[in-house]
C-alpha cells in the first residue's frame, strides 16, 4: 500500500529539468573558461583598453631588451676598437677603416654630437574642454611619426626618440595607450632630439599648418621646441643584420 | 536529491572539456554572461523546489528568457556605448546570493526539523516502553 505521507513523483518533478539545465550550464561554463585557444579569438573583439591590459602580460620583455641592448653596445665597442687596431697597422687599412667609420656613422651606428633642436610632446593636462573626445589631447604614435618625418624633411642628420636613436627599420606604433618605438614602450612626455642645422630644423618644425601648430591649437603646452647648441645622441641599438636580403656586386653600367 | 543537479553540473563541465567545442567570435564574449544567467536560473529552480512551488514551465521559460534578456542587454549596451552588461551581471549575481541564502535557510530548517522529530520519536518510544513496563 502506498504511504500517502511519503513524497511522491509530484514532489520530485523538479529534478529532471533542473538537472538537465545544470548540465547545460556546466557545458557552457567549460566553454566559457578562457583558454589559450580562444584568448586570441577574443583579443581582436575587445576594445583598446582591455587589449592593452592583456598585452601587457605578454609584452613585458623590456628588461630582456635592455640587457641585449647593452650587450650589443659592448660588442660594437669591441668591434670599433679592433678596427682601430687594424688601422694603426697600415695605410690601406687606415683608409678602409675611415670609409667603414663613415658608413657606420651614416647608418646611425655611432654616437654623434652636434647642434640641433629638441621637440617635447606632452599629453594635455587641461580638462577636456568642449567635446567628450579627449583623443586630440593625447600624444599618439602618428604625432611622433609626423614630427620625425618633418625633422628629416628639414635636414636632420640624426634623430632620437626618448634617448633611443632612430635608425634602420625603426618603427613607431601604438599599443593601446602606449607608444612603442622599436618594441620599447614610451609615453608622454616624448622627447625627440635631432641634430642638424639648428635654425633650419627650428623653422621646419614650426611650419604654419604643420604638426606642431596642430597640437598647439589644442593646448599650447602640448608641444615645445628648443634650439640646442650642442648635444649627443646615442648609437642605434637595434638589429642591423639582414636575414633575407643579400648584397650583390654592382652591375656593369649599361650604355 | 539535491545531489543529482550538482552531479549533472560536473558531468556538463567534464563533457565541455572533453568535446572542446570551438567558441569563436562574439559568442565567446557573451558566453560568460549566459553562464551566469544559467547558474541564476538553476539556483532559482532549486529554491522553488525547496519551497514546493516548482513549475517546470516557469523554470524553463525563466532559464531561456534570462539568457536572452542578458545577452540582449549586453549587445544593446555595446551598441549604444553604455555598459548595460554590468546591470545584467549585478542583478543576476545578486539573485545568486539571494537564492543561495534562501536555500541555506531551507536546508537548515529541514535538518533542524528532522533532528527535533527524531528526538520526539525517541522520547515517545521511551515513554511508551515505560508505560508498558
Amino acid at each position: 500500500m502506498k504511504n500517502p505521507f511519503v513524497a511522491t513523483s509530484n514532489e520530485n518533478r523538479w529534478i529532471l529539468p533542473v538537472s538537465v539545465l545544470s548540465l547545460v550550464v556546466g557545458l557552457m561554463t567549460a566553454m566559457a573558461i578562457v583558454g589559450q585557444a580562444n584568448r586570441s579569438n577574443r583579443v581582436t573583439l575587445l576594445d583598446n583598453d582591455a587589449r592593452t591590459r592583456l598585452s601587457l602580460g605578454t609584452l613585458d620583455l623590456s628588461a630582456d631588451n635592455e640587457k641585449l641592448r647593452s650587450e650589443i653596445k659592448v660588442l660594437r665597442e669591441n668591434n670599433t676598437r679592433l678596427e682601430e687596431a687594424v688601422a694603426s697597422n697600415s695605410d690601406s687599412a687606415a683608409e678602409l677603416n675611415e670609409s667603414l667609420k663613415a658608413t657606420k656613422a651614416a647608418a646611425g651606428l655611432t654616437e654623434v654630437e652636434g647642434p640641433g633642436v629638441t621637440v617635447t610632446l606632452r599629453d594635455s593636462t587641461q580638462a577636456p574642454s568642449e567635446a567628450l573626445d579627449v583623443s586630440g589631447q593625447i600624444i599618439h604614435d602618428t604625432d611622433v611619426l609626423r614630427v620625425i618625418n618633418e625633422l628629416r624633411n628639414a635636414g636632420a642628420e640624426a634623430i632620437s626618440v626618448n634617448n633611443r636613436r632612430v635608425g634602420l627599420g625603426t618603427n613607431v606604433r601604438c599599443v593601446g595607450t602606449t607608444i612603442l618605438v622599436d618594441e620599447s614602450r614610451i609615453a608622454s612626455p616624448v622627447v625627440i632630439r635631432a641634430i642638424g642645422e639648428a635654425d633650419t630644423l627650428f623653422g621646419g618644425i614650426n611650419l604654419p599648418g604643420g604638426i606642431l601648430s596642430e597640437l598647439k591649437a589644442v593646448d599650447p603646452n602640448m608641444a615645445e621646441v628648443a634650439v640646442v647648441r650642442k648635444m649627443r645622441l646615442p648609437a642605434f641599438s637595434g638589429v642591423t643584420t639582414f636575414k633575407v636580403a643579400k648584397t650583390v656586386p654592382p652591375e656593369p653600367a649599361a650604355e | 536529491m539535491i545531489l543529482i543537479p550538482i552531479l549533472a553540473l560536473f558531468v556538463g563541465v567534464a563533457l565541455g572539456f572533453l568535446l572542446r567545442p570551438e567558441t569563436s567570435g562574439i559568442l565567446s564574449i557573451y558566453l560568460s554572461l549566459a553562464v551566469l544567467a544559467g547558474i541564476d536560473s538553476v539556483l532559482g529552480g532549486l529554491r522553488s523546489a525547496m519551497e514546493a512551488k516548482f513549475q517546470a514551465a516557469v523554470f524553463i521559460t525563466g532559464f531561456l528568457s534570462n539568457i536572452v534578456i542578458a545577452l540582449f542587454m549586453a549587445a544593446f549596451g555595446d551598441m549604444i556605448g553604455l555598459n548595460l552588461y554590468f546591470a545584467a551581471v549585478l542583478v543576476m549575481g545578486w539573485r545568486v546570493f539571494m537564492n543561495l541564502s534562501l536555500i541555506r535557510r531551507f536546508a537548515i530548517t529541514r535538518i533542524g526539523d528532522a533532528i527535533a522529530r527524531r528526538q520526539a520519536e525517541k522520547e515517545h518510544s521511551v515513554r511508551q516502553s515505560e508505560t508498558l513496563g
